[in-house]
């Protein structure tokens, strides 16, 4: 018998393995793309999330528990707006218009929802011991989450974007090698990094987004300075409740949401933010897709159930090893 | 034992005339400070009767003061034998077990610790864990018990080690996770690598009584009542820990974790070792969450990983906040009041009683007796009952809704308030996003603006507590939860006994 | 002087690229009391925070009673005898005055949290004495702390009284040295006298050696041994007060930010 002929080597095993090889690793390099795609979705969404917090603590240093539940809100009111559009079976509007319009609701709603919040929960308690608006964040967070339980109870709501269009936002896209890239996930990711990246210029090219920078670097000499602190913190507020609001949408286009999702999302959010470094908005971004990737990956490589317990890992890790993250920069103790 | 602490209160002594002339500015600077003067005054400046009623009372000391709560409590299972009122005794005897225990962290700590309700399901599965057929392990309680307190404290050390390097919001967040982890793992531990662990959803059953000296301490005695004598063993715990507690706040390390909370740098310049008191103060607190855990597992002879949720979190913070966090007699009122608020917001009637005892008294206190309180009484009902004939007279639908429960209160609710026989679907959320709405706009407007806008939210609120709230007391439980907390951090911080406040740097 | 007590060798700090103290060499003998005087940021606060403990320094030694504390915890050189008081005044305000004091006993007292818990004789003991000392340490100030104001909560206090709590409670730590900063701010005239006189009361009654950071030239006339003078984290006088108040560096520090400044 003679080695290197093409026919025989066909059937030999060393091809046999190769080739199994070979699917086995296509099917991994899919199962990757898969996960990786699935990982840019979620930290895209954490990434707007995350910005919330940072904006917020930045500026009042205060950790706004109340966040993910001004998120929740967001979600809900995104059905809220779908349901008086139509439904996603008949929409009175074009897909389109019907994706701007519910997202530009919720981050209206949300808005006004932040400032409320502020103006009643914080703002008297601006100069108190750090832990008094903690616990008052506390409070808000729960009473929201209950109010939305209380109007509209516990039962999850869909969006049902399936139904837009006949199923296109699903099938409609392009594909990475056999994986295929939804329409409804170019959507989330492009949109989001789209208002990651206004926000960021808002931020460094506008009067309003320095006046941000400065009271967050020192509130008490950027006042001295003439900035309207409270005017700057609302405005903060607004921003940061408006991103929630968006993110709610987008999350929810494609998983269901409820009453008191908000804890566990907020939390998840807030964790992105500790990871890229609190009060960078660039590490706000940086946390979201890293924590979104590790999720994922932990997801699919280890298992669903324990997901979670990865993301509080590598939370302790940062917090141990970097608690600036990965962009922000190490406190000097003032005395 | 701490008589010297108080006799020095009203005892004037000489020379302090001559050494208060001379001082500099005595109003505290900006800041901080400023808050703590303004809510200081309010305690210091009481004068009339409620003052010498409060001197007075200053004078009880301290042990008599908890005997008698202790005996009265005792009572409780003698002077009712009603199955209900006997069980939320015991639950209300946890509570002011667990408060305690969270006061030791928040109060004098200053840590705000989010997963505390963790340590106490810890302790819960760590009971089950060694005294049930889950393993085959069947612990006399006198080894369970010290294992589960020491398990308590070693997972509370462990998890407060990051807080070595944290300030007061990331060891929030990294405890909060700990207790989202917590549930995780419960939830999910039927499978741990393979081994079903903490039994998943569906939690642990047949945990094995307390026994003392090998004598079980049946959960329930004939006729299916529980065993009161659970709680006598609570209330015993409660009474231990309480005095344990008070001796370590007043020694030195009571005074050394207190003054961490005040300011951890000039604590560590002091020459106390920071880091080793914060995981201390954390560790007891884990300590005794963990020791609650087990009763509450014995007597119910089952874990289930849902009673350790967010929800409980906040109800024991909003028990130690009401009552005065780092004022020991302050949280355990706090879980009293808390304990009985939720009980009596789960029966309609009870509820409805008390929604409408809370507005008298609150107007009442806010008015007190004057020109004012009249008008938004008077106002009040004729209005309710303008507009309830009015929509009478349109369709008697809008009216006929059910009365209730509640006896007189409910009939006059029934004459009063419009409960029409079907709510539409858009009535709730407009109802309730309005009151709410028109309560913020109180806070803004002041004079008779107020007293004008105060006779519609009133009618709005009862309402809204008809036809929306009464019906689903779990979120309407909860909802007054977060009210209460926000309200009192804005208006009283210290809580109702509190005499110190709480701050993390 | 060879009784060095505090031994700064070579110290600098930078945060950053920024240098805040510049090796700096700086010492105080046993029983002596040195002012560090310099315009507003010339690392005199730093220099505090390097002794204590609370920033490592970049370069350097500093040696107290003969061994090395770089890499100590506050706490630790606390424990080995230097304490401190702030420029900002850090006191615990919702304790008590007294409890103030007494809390900074607790690096040299033993009772652990157990023995606490059971009021054992020791422990009961220990705490009699922890309060004496307090009681003590709070005479200090004549009546100014005395009698009703030991219960009473330290925000209550006056902005002088304050400081006074601040020297009382640093001085509880049993120190050798002290580091006092700033303790004439915010003064009036009489109080500020009554300070100076303090100080010297501190090294003769108390037996500390003291290492001050004043602005109020009388105050640094009255008490000096020795004065040292930073700008910009440089030494650039050293000596008795007036030869460093004559000193031409010192004089053009001062000037070149706005004069001398006299709080």
């Amino acid at each position: 018998m003679k080695e290197g002929r093409p026919g025989r080597f066909g059937r030999s095993p060393l091809f046999l393995l190769l080739t199994r090889f070979r699917a086995r690793l296509a099917i991994r390099m899919d199962n990757f793309i898969q996960l990786t795609l699935n990982g840019l979705t979620l930290g895209s969404v954490y990434a707007l999330i995350a910005l919330g917090y940072s904006l917020v603590y930045g500026i009042l240093k205060l950790l706004n528990f109340a966040h993910g539940d001004v998120f929740m809100v967001g979600t809900f009111i995104g059905f809220g707006a779908i349901q008086l559009l139509g439904g996603t079976v008949n929409p009175i509007v074009p897909v389109w218009a019907l994706l701007i319009l519910i997202t530009l609701a919720a981050m209206a709603g949300c808005a006004a929802l932040g400032v409320v919040v502020e103006r009643f929960a914080y703002r008297p308690l601006r100069d108190a011991p750090r832990i008094a608006p903690l616990i008052s964040a506390l409070g808000v967070s729960f009473f929201i989450a209950y109010s939305m339980q209380l109007m509209f109870g516990a039962a999850p709501r869909n969006y049902d974007t399936f139904s837009l269009n006949g199923g296109a936002l699903y099938t409609d896209g392009f594909d990475i090698g056999n994986v295929r890239v939804p329409m409804i996930r170019i959507i989330t990711i492009v949109s989001a990094f789209v208002m990651m990246i206004l926000l960021w210029m808002l931020v460094t090219r506008t009067r309003v987004g320095k006046a941000m920078r400065a009271t967050s670097h020192d509130r008490e000499a950027a006042a001295m300075m003439g900035i309207d602190i409270d005017r700057v913190i609302v405005f903060a507020f607004v921003l940061g409740s408006a991103l929630a609001g968006a993110a709610g949408v987008l999350f929810a286009l494609r998983i269901p949401t409820y009453a008191t999702i908000g804890f566990l999302i907020g939390l998840k959010g807030f964790t992105a933010a500790v990871i890229g470094g609190i009060g960078s908005i660039p590490g706000a971004m940086a946390g979201g897709l890293v924590l979104g990737f590790a999720e994922s990956y932990a997801q699919g490589y280890i298992s669903t159930r324990w997901s979670d317990l990865l993301v509080f890992v590598l939370l302790i890790l940062f917090l141990v090893f970097r608690p600036q993250g990965i962009l922000g920069k190490a406190d000097i103790r003032k005395v | 034992m701490s008589g010297g602490y108080d006799d020095e209160l009203s005892r004037p002594v000489e020379g302090a005339l001559e050494a208060s002339t001379s001082e500099g500015p005595t109003s505290p600077a900006v800041g901080r400070d400023e808050w703590v003067a303004r809510h200081g005054d309010n305690r210091t400046g009481r004068t009339g009767r409620i003052g010498t009623l409060e001197a007075r009372l200053r004078v009880v000391p301290w042990w008599a003061w908890l005997t008698t709560f202790v005996a009265l409590f005792c009572l409780v299972p003698v002077a009712s034998d009603s199955g209900y009122v006997r069980r939320v005794a015991f639950d209300i005897a946890i509570y002011m077990l667990l408060a305690l225990g969270l006061n030791v962290v928040v109060g004098w700590g200053g840590l705000l610790d989010l997963g505390y309700v963790a340590f106490f399901g810890i302790g819960a599965y760590a009971y089950a864990l060694l005294s049930s057929e889950q393993y085959g392990v069947h612990l006399p309680t006198i080894v369970a018990i010290p294992l589960v307190v020491l398990i308590g404290a070693t997972v509370g050390f462990l998890v407060g080690l990051p807080s070595r390097r944290l300030t007061g919001d990331y060891l929030a967040i990294v405890t909060l996770f700990f207790l989202q982890l917590f549930l995780t793992v419960t939830t999910n531990g039927d499978d741990l690598f393979g081994r079903n662990v903490t039994g998943g959803a569906n939690g642990i059953l047949n945990v094995d009584p307390l026994s003392i000296f090998d004598r079980e301490l049946a959960v329930s005695r004939e006729g299916g009542l529980f065993n009161p004598a659970y709680m006598y063993v609570v209330l015993a715990l409660f009474v231990v820990v309480y005095v344990a507690l008070r001796f370590v706040n007043l020694s030195r390390t009571g005074r050394a974790w207190r003054s961490l909370r005040e300011d951890s740098l000039a604590a560590e310049v002091m020459g106390m070792p920071v880091n080793s008191l914060k995981l201390m103060s954390f560790a007891f607190g884990a300590a005794i969450a963990a020791l609650s855990g087990t009763f509450v597992t014995a007597l119910s002879a089952s874990v289930f990983p849902l009673s350790f949720s967010f929800p409980l979190l906040i109800i024991i913070y909003t028990m130690v906040i009401l009552g005065g966090a780092g004022s020991q007699p302050g949280v355990v009122l706090g879980a009293v009041l808390i304990g009985i608020l939720l009980e009596l917001l789960r029966d309609p009637g009870d509820s409805r009683v008390l929604f409408y005892s809370a507005i008298i008294v609150g107007v009442v206190a806010i008015f007190r007796f004057s020109v004012k309180l009249a008008v938004v009484v008077v106002g009040t009902f004729v209005f309710g009952f303008v507009v309830h004939s009015i929509a009478g007279a349109v369709d008697n639908a809008w009216v006929n809704g059910s009365g209730g429960e509640g006896g007189g209160v409910a009939d006059f609710a029934a004459n009063w308030v419009i409960v029409p026989v079907d709510v539409a679907a858009w009535i709730t959320p407009v109802s309730y996003i309005s009151l709410v709405a028109l309560a913020l706009v109180l806070t803004l407007v002041h004079g008779w603006v107020r007293i004008g806008l105060l006779i519609p939210v009133l009618y709005l609120a009862a309402f809204v507590w008809e036809n929306v709230m009464l019906s689903k007391p779990e979120p309407t439980r909860y909802i007054i939860l977060g009210v209460i907390l926000i309200a009192l951090m804005i208006f009283r911080p210290t809580g109702l006994l509190g005499e110190k406040r709480v701050e993390i740097i | 002087m060879d009784d060095r007590l505090l031994d700064l060798q070579n110290v600098s700090m930078a945060f950053g690229g920024l240098k805040v103290v510049d090796d700096l060499d700086l010492h105080v003998s046993r029983g002596e009391i040195v002012s560090v005087i310099g315009p507003n940021g010339a690392g005199k606060t730093t220099l505090f925070n390097l002794i204590t403990g609370v920033y490592q320094p970049t370069g350097g030694d500093i040696v107290f009673d003969g061994k090395s504390i770089i890499g100590l915890e506050p706490h630790q050189i606390t424990g080995r005898g230097i304490a401190r008081t702030f420029q900002t005044l850090r006191l615990f305000l919702n304790m008590s005055v007294r409890e103030n004091v007494m809390a900074a006993a607790y690096g040299h007292t033993k009772a652990g949290v157990f023995r606490s818990m059971l009021r054992t004789p020791g422990m009961r003991r220990e705490e009699q004495e922890i309060r004496e000392l307090a009681e003590k340490r709070l005479a200090f100030f004549g009546d100014r702390l005395m009698g009703y104001r030991w219960d009473q909560p330290a925000y209550s206090l006056s902005y002088a009284n304050r400081r006074r709590l601040e020297i009382a409670r640093a001085t509880a730590t049993n120190p050798t040295l002290l580091l006092l900063d700033e303790p004439a701010a915010g003064m009036n005239p009489k109080e500020t006298q009554e300070i100076t006189e303090l100080i010297e009361l501190l090294r003769t009654d108390g037996g500390y050696s003291i290492l001050v950071i004043e602005h109020d030239m009388h105050v640094v006339e009255g008490i000096s041994d020795r004065v040292v003078a930073l700008d910009h984290g440089l030494k650039i006088a050293e000596g008795t007060f007036e030869e460093v108040a004559t000193s031409p560096q010192v004089v053009e520090a001062y000037l070149g930010t706005g004069g001398m400044a006299r709080k």
